[in-house]
């Protein structure tokens, strides 16, 4: 059975071998030996075959091959080895380098996982100071940026592709021309970075070229924090929060966890300080002003909802207030005249003068202990406000420090636009960014950017900006370039490559490096350079460390002492008296409110396809922005879900559907940036339309977050919208199961006493005694199976869950998910093996007798929203030891494995999508199409659509080795990471050799959610290791299981959540309002006479339940 | 009636069933022998761009396994040695032979050389050398004695039954840790005492160092 070897290629690149003189020569003769696999003759039959013969030859042939069934020999492969071997690779084990992904002011620490020399997965680098090891979900995407088919891979000139190296050099050309003339005429357009060496190189620019002009324009700018505190303390300072201090926390429209920049560390700092492991410990309480639905929101002990622009008032007063009640110390003088002005712009608030009394004496009772934050939507003024409430309350130095900053250096966007109008500007380089696109629409960009005469663009794609450039440089991704950045603590980390540019380009750094003429215009030696010029003691040896570490130990900046007392309150005062009050909105005069969205940002990630198919976490709405309204302005304008409208403002005009958001204020108008792009991928231009709506044309750069006097005019057209989740109460049943803090004092194991299982009668007893489950346990039925080394469990802390969805990104990513395009999701066939479920509560007086029978398109009229308690609970498979889906599959597809893990054997998977009717959290997936191998956009066209092969290389690289990759037909779910768990048992094995020492330490296994999450929410661990995190944290006693009463012994249990409301305050519950629901038909799941009727677990008292029965009443 | 069906039909029922009962069987029995891979896969033996021969480098020469084969010990990917190891040697040894010359040029070119699989278990196995090799079981397990061939075959079937054979007993055939490359060692020279010994000692070993029987979906596919 040999077969013929293979011909070798001759080198493409090394010296060239002929194998014969006539290959040598060329000849003719030799051409066509070569054409011909035989030489001429020995393949011919030269008896004349007729067509008779030949049938019979063939159908002999045939028989042969089918009876030898050399067909069937699965096609030659060839192993490919290097030919010398680079030091130190290992081929098969993945390794991680630390790197950072640069956001605005900021950076997120990164391990990224190669493996055979790709980077396939991003996870937080725990070591560094700040991170924990959390990440969000930007950082968890963008890997899937670098390997979008869409992004620009060509230079271009005039539109026309040329060579990168004709771009290069005429940058060359570009920097000896403006080096003669010392930058006369040229300008630069960049967004804002942390890099020091873009810093380095910008203040060469500025030295060397002193005419040249440098602007910086964020879409979304999380610059006013440092604007105001500059202001307030006469110098340039970045603040840096320790919220994890922070007892007491008043957000002024700041959505800290969310979509304010370094919510992966704003989690981590607010989950330690609001977990409660035992009655007594210490929770941190939130007091939240707002007009937004935000994910800090949803979060609140108290949540006042005003509109946007009503919160410089209702700062006004909490101010106010708290100069009454603190003083201002050594500057109480000072302040005499501004207390009674802050007061005249209190009484324009809409807030109870207790509201604002009793958070403010809260605040000061916890001095030190408190802070107040202000968010990006928010004016000057508001930010003022802030810093001068943590001045009063003592916050400073405490909760938050303020370490050097520097001034702006750079001009603004406007400055920009009127140097292109005067003409000045010759040469107009755009250094990332999309200004055609997001630029504030009074600057009418577009046509500002033809006026320069040559316009060079450096951008990651060919997007709205690089229309009509004379130059488009592709940039690189920052897992293809060297790079640097600082942490908003001050700490230096590196950016380093994972490999080498898949389409060439520049970075930014390089692009500036070049235009400046420096010797090396390469990103490591620039970085190099700077690293060498500003760290102290900076060596060979240094440098390794730094890239190993991924940051430089100890280089976070030392905290300046300033106190109160430095706070300049004559020069903040002007700012906030002159500061506006605002009308407030009515149906007439509608306030628009633009937001970084939580899945595209500002637009960058609007061609990235977890992105568009990540559900806000919010709305839960995939593939689309919505006008988000409340219930009564809904009603007021006589519109519903997924109806077109007009949003009109002064003269311009978009148009969008509609999404009624609870919670959210009256006659507001949210708006999310980042939709509808005119010139954007396949998957921001999903079919050739783009997705969502572009709001960019209402904002403008005196109004660029909140514009008043907008109106709305309804359409009569709809627009399909895909959430999914479709209903928003628990009505009542107790799957995320909450008390207040001091019912938690109480009775911390309260969760024990809610749902079914509390009621024991209700579960079917064996002869034993013990109930019956309805499914087998696997094993009871065959205890061999059990492994007595690992039994694996996970838990998942609702006190420290956010909701802010890293998890889910990191799940797909992991886990090679794949995206299946918004029209399946609107058949509720998306793919996510983890989902954030998100349910609003609005207590029982405002649910005023509606039962959850009504549609889920009621809901939006129903009165109970307006004023939502929010939950949010991570949902994935529960790997329950007697699991339904087991019991249900025809082919043991699904079946249990010895360590308690719930497996799927895809092979074995028929489709048949039994285990997914009988599964009662509905986590199974099933792939109704080959996502994975047609093109989303013809899915339904089956194996006749063929996805380019182009994009198949370039997409397969995202994927994890370690994990298959599922084809139509078979369900898919979560695995608990079993990739991780094998290798992590293969690990430990390897190094045990001839021990037994075989059982994995605790920690060493975490998987991809668990490693992502920055609230440490989620545990994962062996239950058989009594000294495990997850086996202590399950006998917390606010453990339980999500359905419990179904008895399938879930392995992934819940801590209940706490929630810490002031007992002084107006608006305090003596329950939560998912508890008070529950509570109306189960019984009060915190009365003595409940719990000890029912006991806990699963013992059942018949005869003390039935009256108990008849207490709580109707739940049979 | 009998125009439409002469008598002979009375007959075609039973030869119907009976003959697809026998090309049943046919099929059947064809099935399991020519479509299983101990037949279409056992003595797969390609031919290699270089005619290297293990007979004389592993059992000649005595070079140990893991001299080419160097991550066997770290990874689940056992490789293939690069040129540049293979020139460790031959760049003193043999340095002109023709049959060398496409290692050579490998070697001063950088263009790898195409050696043709062998072995292979589908893409949904997720098999890892280093625990096995770390473990106590042995090369010539799965690959069979590949210091006597000169050309390497395919000596074991592959099929999951075969895997799960071993899964199922380790004990039959773990070995002591310094023996895993020593391809020809046994227990004892005589085979029935070896036979013995190993099921003995066998289970002595799997029992110390807890060796997991695994027969789950989750020990191979993820």
């Amino acid at each position: 059975m040999n077969t013929v070897s293979p011909t070798t290629k001759t080198s493409q690149t090394g010296p060239s071998y002929w194998r014969s003189l006539d290959e040598l020569a060329d000849s003719p003769e030799f051409k066509q030996w070569a054409d011909r696999e035989f030489p001429e003759g020995a393949s011919e039959n030269e008896g004349g075959v007729n067509r008779r013969d030949f049938v019979k030859l063939m159908s002999a042939s045939f028989m042969l091959a089918g009876f030898g069934l050399t067909g069937c020999r699965r096609p030659e492969e060839t192993i490919i080895p290097f030919s010398k071997m680079p030091e130190g690779y290992v081929h098969g084990v993945a390794k991680y380098f630390a790197t950072a992904m640069p956001t605005r002011r900021n950076a997120i620490p990164l391990l990224a996982k190669s493996a055979d020399g790709r980077p396939v997965k991003l996870e937080g680098n725990a070591e560094h100071p700040l991170s924990g090891g959390g990440t969000d979900t930007f950082a968890q995407a963008s890997l899937l940026n670098l390997y979008d088919p869409d992004r620009s891979r060509q230079a271009l000139h005039s539109g026309e592709v040329v060579d990168l190296g004709a771009a290069t050099s005429h940058l060359d050309s570009l920097a000896d021309k403006y080096a003669r003339n010392r930058g006369q005429g040229l300008s630069f357009l960049a967004r804002e970075s942390s890099s020091p060496t873009r810093r380095r190189l910008q203040a060469e620019l500025k030295s060397k070229l002193p005419q040249a002009t440098w602007h910086e324009y964020e879409p979304v700018s999380f610059g006013a924090t440092a604007a105001a505190a500059e202001l307030a303390f006469g110098r340039a300072v970045n603040p840096s929060y320790h919220l994890n201090k922070a007892e007491r926390i008043i957000s002024l429209d700041c959505d800290f966890l969310g979509d304010e920049e370094g919510s992966y560390s704003n989690i981590k700092g607010f989950a330690d300080g609001r977990a409660v492991e035992k009655p007594g410990d210490h929770m941190n309480r939130l007091y939240v002003v707002e007009g937004l639905m935000t994910l800090t929101g949803s979060n609140a002990d108290h949540r006042l909802r005003v509109p946007t622009s009503g919160v410089f008032a209702v700062a006004a007063a909490l101010l106010a207030e708290a100069l009454d009640q603190v003083g201002a110390g050594a500057n109480d003088s000072q302040i005499g005249a501004l207390k009674n002005s802050l007061k005249q712009i209190a009484s324009t608030a809409n807030v109870s003068s207790e509201w604002v009394a009793e958070a403010v004496k809260d605040l000061a009772s916890h001095k030190g202990h408190s802070l107040v934050l202000a968010g990006y939507r928010q004016p000057l003024a508001v930010h003022l406000l802030a810093l001068a409430l943590n001045a009063v309350l003592g916050s400073i130095g405490e909760t938050v420090e303020f370490l050097a900053g520097r001034s702006a250096a750079a001009k603004s966007i406007s400055d920009l636009k009127a140097a292109l109008d005067s003409g000045s500007v010759e040469t107009l380089v755009l250094v990332g960014g999309n200004p055609a696109y997001d630029a504030p629409a009074d600057l009418n960009w577009v046509d500002a950017q033809k006026k320069a005469s040559e316009v060079i663009r450096l951008g990651y794609y060919d997007d709205e900006s690089s229309t009509g450039v004379t130059w488009h440089i592709p940039e690189t991704h920052f897992l293809e370039n060297w790079g640097d950045a600082e942490t908003s603590d001050g700490t230096r980390v590196a950016i380093q490559p994972l490999i080498a540019p898949l389409f060439g380009g520049l970075s930014d750094i390089e692009l500036i490096g070049r235009l400046l003429k420096l010797e090396e215009p390469k990103g490591h030696a620039l970085v190099r350079a700077s690293y060498d010029q500003e760290v102290a003691g900076a060596n060979d040896e240094g440098w390794k460390k730094f890239l190993h570490d991924g940051f430089v130990a100890n280089s976070a900046a030392s905290p300046l002492s300033l106190s109160a007392d430095g706070f300049q309150w004559s020069a903040v005062a002007p700012s906030i008296l002159n500061a506006e009050t605002a009308t407030p909105p009515s149906i007439e005069s509608l306030e628009l409110v633009f937001h970084r969205d939580a899945s595209m940002d500002d637009g960058q990630f609007n061609n990235n396809g977890w992105m568009q198919e990540y559900p806000d976490p919010m709305t839960k709405l995939t593939w689309d922005n919505v006008a988000l309204l409340s219930r009564k302005t809904a009603s007021a304008l006589n519109v519903k879900n997924g109806e077109l409208v007009q949003i009109n403002l002064s003269g311009a005009s978009i148009e969008g559907p509609v999404w009624v958001q609870p919670g959210l204020a009256d006659f507001t108008v949210g708006l999310a940036l980042g939709y509808g792009r005119t010139k954007a991928g396949r998957i921001g231009a999903f079919k050739g339309e783009s997705v969502g709506f572009n709001v960019n044309p209402l904002r403008t750069s005196n109004a660029p977050y909140i514009a008043p006097a907008a109106s709305i005019k309804a359409t009569g057209q709809t627009h399909e919208l895909c959430a999914t989740q479709d209903h928003w109460s628990m009505e009542g049943r107790a799957i995320v199961r909450e008390a207040n803090l001091e019912q938690f004092n109480e009775k911390p194991d309260f969760s024990h006493n809610m749902d079914l299982e509390a009621h024991g009668a209700h579960i079917p007893n064996a002869e034993d005694g013990l109930p019956k489950p309805i499914y087998q346990h696997p094993y009871n039925v065959r205890d061999s199976l059990k492994s007595d080394i690992h039994q694996w469990g996970m838990t998942i802390d609702l006190n420290r869950c956010v909701g802010c969805s890293a998890c889910v990104i990191a799940c797909q990513s992991e886990n090679n998910i794949p995206i299946v395009g918004k029209e399946q999701v609107g058949n509720s066939r998306e793919m996510h093996w983890m989902r954030i479920d998100r349910y609003y509560s609005g207590g029982v007086e405002a649910k005023d007798g509606l039962n959850g029978l009504e549609g889920d398109s009621d809901q939006q009229h129903q009165r109970w929203i307006d004023d939502p308690q929010v939950v949010t609970q991570p949902m994935l498979c529960q790997h329950c030891e007697s699991a339904p889906c087991e019991s249900v599959c025809p082919v043991n597809a699904t079946v249990h494995d010895h360590e308690g893990i719930n497996v799927m054997a895809y092979n074995r998977c028929v489709g048949t999508r039994y285990c997914s009717n009988n599964c009662a959290w509905k986590v199974r997936r099933f792939n109704f199409f080959d996502y994975n191998k047609r093109p989303l956009e013809a899915l339904y066209e089956g194996p006749l659509a063929e996805r380019s092969k182009d994009d198949l290389d370039i997409v397969a690289m995202a994927k994890n080795p370690q994990v298959t990759v599922r084809m139509r037909g078979v369900m898919e779910k979560c695995t608990f990471c079993t990739q991780r768990i094998e290798e992590a048992k293969i690990q430990q094995k390897v190094a045990a050799k001839d021990s037994g020492e075989i059982e994995v330490p605790d920690g060493v296994i975490k998987t991809a959610c668990e490693q992502a999450c920055p609230a440490d929410a989620i545990v994962f661990g062996n239950t058989l290791d009594p000294e495990s995190r997850v086996s202590k944290l399950k006998a917390n006693p606010r453990n339980y299981s999500v359905l419990g009463f179904l008895d399938t012994r879930p392995r992934t249990t819940y801590l209940a959540k706490v929630r810490n409301p002031n007992p002084e305050m107006p608006d305090y519950y003596d329950m939560p309002l998912s508890t008070q629901e529950y509570s109306e038909s189960m019984g009060d799941p915190f009365s003595d006479h409940h719990g000890s009727a029912h006991g806990d677990g699963h013992e059942a008292h018949p005869a003390e339940a039935g009256s108990a029965n008849g207490q709580s009443g109707g739940h049979h | 009636m009998s125009d439409i069906f002469p008598k002979w039909t009375n007959k075609l029922p039973g030869q119907i069933i009976l003959g697809g009962l026998l090309v049943g069987a046919a099929v059947a029995v064809g099935v399991t022998y020519y479509a299983t891979p101990k037949y279409t896969r056992v003595g797969y033996k390609p031919v290699q761009p270089v005619a290297f021969s293990h007979a004389i480098h592993a059992d000649q020469l005595g070079l140990d396994c893991r001299y080419c084969h160097n991550a066997v010990e770290k990874s689940w990917y056992s490789n293939v040695p690069a040129s540049s190891v293979c020139m460790n040697c031959h760049n003193q040894v043999l340095k002109d032979d023709p049959k060398l010359a496409l290692v050579r040029e490998s070697f001063e070119t950088g263009e790898p050389i195409p050696w043709v699989q062998v072995h292979k278990v589908p893409d949904y196995v997720y098999f890892n050398h280093s625990v096995h090799v770390n473990r106590g079981f042995s090369c010539v397990e799965c690959h069979g004695e590949v210091n006597k061939m000169d050309e390497v075959y395919h000596a074991k079937p592959f099929g999951m039954s075969f895997c799960v054979e071993c899964h199922r007993d380790p004990a039959g055939r773990i070995r002591p840790l310094d023996k895993i490359t020593d391809l020809d060692w046994t227990w004892s020279d005589d085979a029935e005492e070896a036979a013995e010994l190993q099921r003995e000692n066998g289970e002595q070993l799997v029992h110390d160092w807890r060796v997991e029987s695994l027969v789950n979906c989750s020990a191979c596919h993820r």
